[in-house]
């Protein structure tokens, strides 16, 4: 498994995968036109990531997203549903949801997502620097 | 247009509290410059960022329905459409119009009608209902998540309206108006 790195750019967000550390970051803002041809390959390197034997020793997951379109809600979604799926299997995942304090949206999203995922140790983080 | 009615449009726009307005073709380069310019908008007037977010995402939820759905069988391909965001009675609004083909507009009444009687909990549940909804890619009109305009109706502090206002004759698509107050 080698190391991924996908800068931000203005619609999409930073993506981070670190077979040292087992860490997995998405971090900006996300409101591509085309969600789907975006999220496809992170989708699939998330994937070989969570397959490497290195899993053994547990994943560091952090969300750092300040705005993220419809469009991209659902697939966001999806790959903390990857994140479960390993979860349910026994592996640790600890995620962590950073959010604005002010953005109720963003809190609520977060915190279904650690009721669906339950599985996953899921820490909400509201912190300003989002 | 000649000057007086140009200063007559601005003044209008002025009275009704228009921030921005912008009609014309809309790209994913339009969108990116219209966005900035959307926040740069917004932050002049030290809009807290909780309004400014909602103010956002809506404009962006509409921006980006026009680039996917407004009909352009008439424009040779161009999606042409008209946004505007404004800020009136302590309240912004966003606004948005554009042509959609005729056998569309059923759809989007029947998207749209159920919103507006929706209490905020009952929007909410029927987004999380739809975020799970896996069955959506049969809806092969959607180039999104399903999730526009219930995002838009979470947003918003009023219940969403719309308009549809047909040609007359047997034109092949209609106007399709949109308005959220955040």
């Amino acid at each position: 498994m080698q190391a991924l790195h996908i800068p931000a750019t203005k619609e999409t967000p930073e993506v981070r995968l670190d077979p040292v550390n087992m860490s997995f970051h998405l971090s900006g803002e996300s409101y591509p036109e085309n969600a789907m041809a975006f999220y496809a390959p992170v989708r699939a390197s998330l994937q070989s990531f969570l397959e490497s034997p290195a899993v053994g020793s547990g994943v560091q997951a952090h969300f750092n997203l300040r705005y993220f379109n419809s469009a991209s809600t659902k697939l966001i979604r999806a790959l903390v549903g990857m994140l479960q799926q390993k979860a349910a299997e026994g592996i640790r995942i600890v995620a962590h949801w950073h959010h604005d304090p002010d953005d109720d949206m963003m809190a609520e999203f977060g915190a279904d997502l650690k009721d669906e995922f339950d599985a996953i140790e899921f820490n909400l983080v509201a912190s300003e620097t989002v | 247009m000649n000057l007086s009615n140009f200063n007559e449009f601005c003044n209008r726009a002025a009275s009704q509290g228009v921030l921005f307005y912008y009609t014309g073709e809309f790209s994913s380069n339009v969108i990116g410059t219209l966005s900035d310019t959307v926040r740069e908008r917004l932050e002049a007037l030290g809009t807290p960022n909780k309004h400014g977010r909602k103010v956002f995402s809506t404009f962006m939820e509409m921006a980006q329905n026009i680039l996917h759905y407004a009909d352009d069988s008439a424009t040779a391909g161009r999606r042409i459409g008209a946004l505007a965001v404004g800020h009136e009675d302590g309240k912004f609004y966003v606004l948005c119009g554009n042509p959609v083909r005729i056998d569309h507009v059923e759809r989007l009444r029947a998207k749209l009608e159920p919103l507006r009687s929706m209490t905020l909990d009952e929007i909410k549940a029927a987004y999380r209902e739809q975020l799970r909804n896996e069955a959506h890619a049969e809806d092969t009109l959607s180039k999104g998540a399903g999730l526009g305009f219930l995002t838009m109706a979470r947003e918003a502090s009023e219940p969403i309206d719309y308009q549809i206002i047909h040609h007359a004759g047997d034109s092949t698509y209609a106007e399709f108006y949109l308005r959220a107050v955040i």
